[in-house]
């Protein structure tokens, strides 16, 4: 008991005050205990009202799609985030299919074009 | 281990009494009911005697709880108590309603008398409502960390170390503020 400080043996009285019992503690800290019975006694506590109950109910219940949405992108990233390789590794993969589809579409329309001219100059 | 820097957060000392309906409402949203009726009550007197209107206290718990929804399937049982996660989501609402407001409140501690129960005495209503008024007077006085320890402690029946949570500081650091609140308290309650 000597070896914890006075704060400790006065929050461990609170916790068997709010628990119901009556804590004997020294005469330094009995008009503390006094106040926080005196407290707990005083402080009421305070019953939201119904209406306000089921309308939070409602709406939890109800909760949107896309709060849903949301947390399984989340949930996603995060299982993602545990392994950074397979992120390095998705993002080389994204950039290189960026890559090969912007070089095959470049590609594809300089031989549309190549192809115009070819077609207007065989006309004239 | 009182000083003011924050310890690691430590594994609770008794088991977390609200892990099986986490673990079931991290499963199915809809068992998220269970936690929500049994914290509702003490959620919305934190935020009633911290905003000091019961509009604003509404307002503050319908956010806690949606805000608490939406985060619930990354809370884990790792030190923290499902309730200390969840007032510190209401902590910070809180704080938030408190910014956001335009006028600075002048009386920090609100007079709940206005929900007498049906068959109550009147000569008791009266005395009870003298002594409530000295009380919250004295705990209106305290400085801001101290009123907010001494409201989670005893509106709240939050535990120390939940406390520490809640408020980011470390166990020993909120035993001392609870001390100096209740000495404060005891000699303004005496004079």
């Amino acid at each position: 008991m000597s070896n914890r400080t006075t704060p400790q043996r006065l929050d461990e009285a609170i916790d068997r005050l709010l628990a119901g019992d009556r804590p004997a503690v020294e005469p330094e800290l009995r008009p503390l205990v006094d106040a926080a019975s005196l407290l707990s006694a005083a402080l009421p506590p305070l019953p939201a009202g119904r209406q306000f109950e089921a309308r939070v109910a409602a709406r939890l219940a109800a909760s949107n799609p896309l709060a849903r949405a949301a947390e399984a992108v989340g949930a996603l990233a995060r299982r993602e985030l545990r392994h950074p390789g397979r992120l390095i590794a998705a993002g080389a993969v994204s950039s290189a299919a960026v890559g090969v589809t912007v070089t095959a579409l470049a590609v594809w329309r300089t031989n549309r074009r190549h192809g115009a001219a070819g077609h207007s100059a065989a006309h004239r | 281990m009182s000083g003011p820097q924050r310890a690691p957060a430590p594994r609770p000392l008794t088991p977390d009494p609200d892990l099986a309906a986490v673990v079931a409402a991290q499963a199915d949203r809809s068992a998220f009911d269970t936690l929500y009726r049994r914290y509702l009550d003490r959620v919305y007197a934190y935020a009633f005697y911290q905003l000091g209107d019961h509009h604003d206290a509404e307002d503050a718990t319908e956010r806690t709880f949606l805000a608490a929804l939406r985060a619930l399937p990354a809370f884990r049982d790792e030190g923290a108590t499902f309730r200390a996660w969840l007032f510190r989501i209401a902590h910070n609402t809180v704080a938030n309603a408190h910014r956001s407001r335009t006028r600075r409140r002048t009386d920090p501690l609100p007079e709940p008398f206005d929900r007498p129960a049906p068959d109550a005495d009147p000569a008791g209503l009266v005395a009870r409502a003298d002594e409530l008024r000295t009380v919250l007077r004295a705990v209106a006085a305290l400085s801001e960390d101290r009123r907010q320890v001494i409201l989670l402690r005893f509106v709240d029946g939050l535990s120390s170390n939940e406390i520490a949570e809640v408020l980011d500081r470390s166990p020993g650091a909120v035993r001392v503020l609870l001390h100096r609140a209740l000495r404060d308290l005891a000699e303004r309650l005496t004079r």
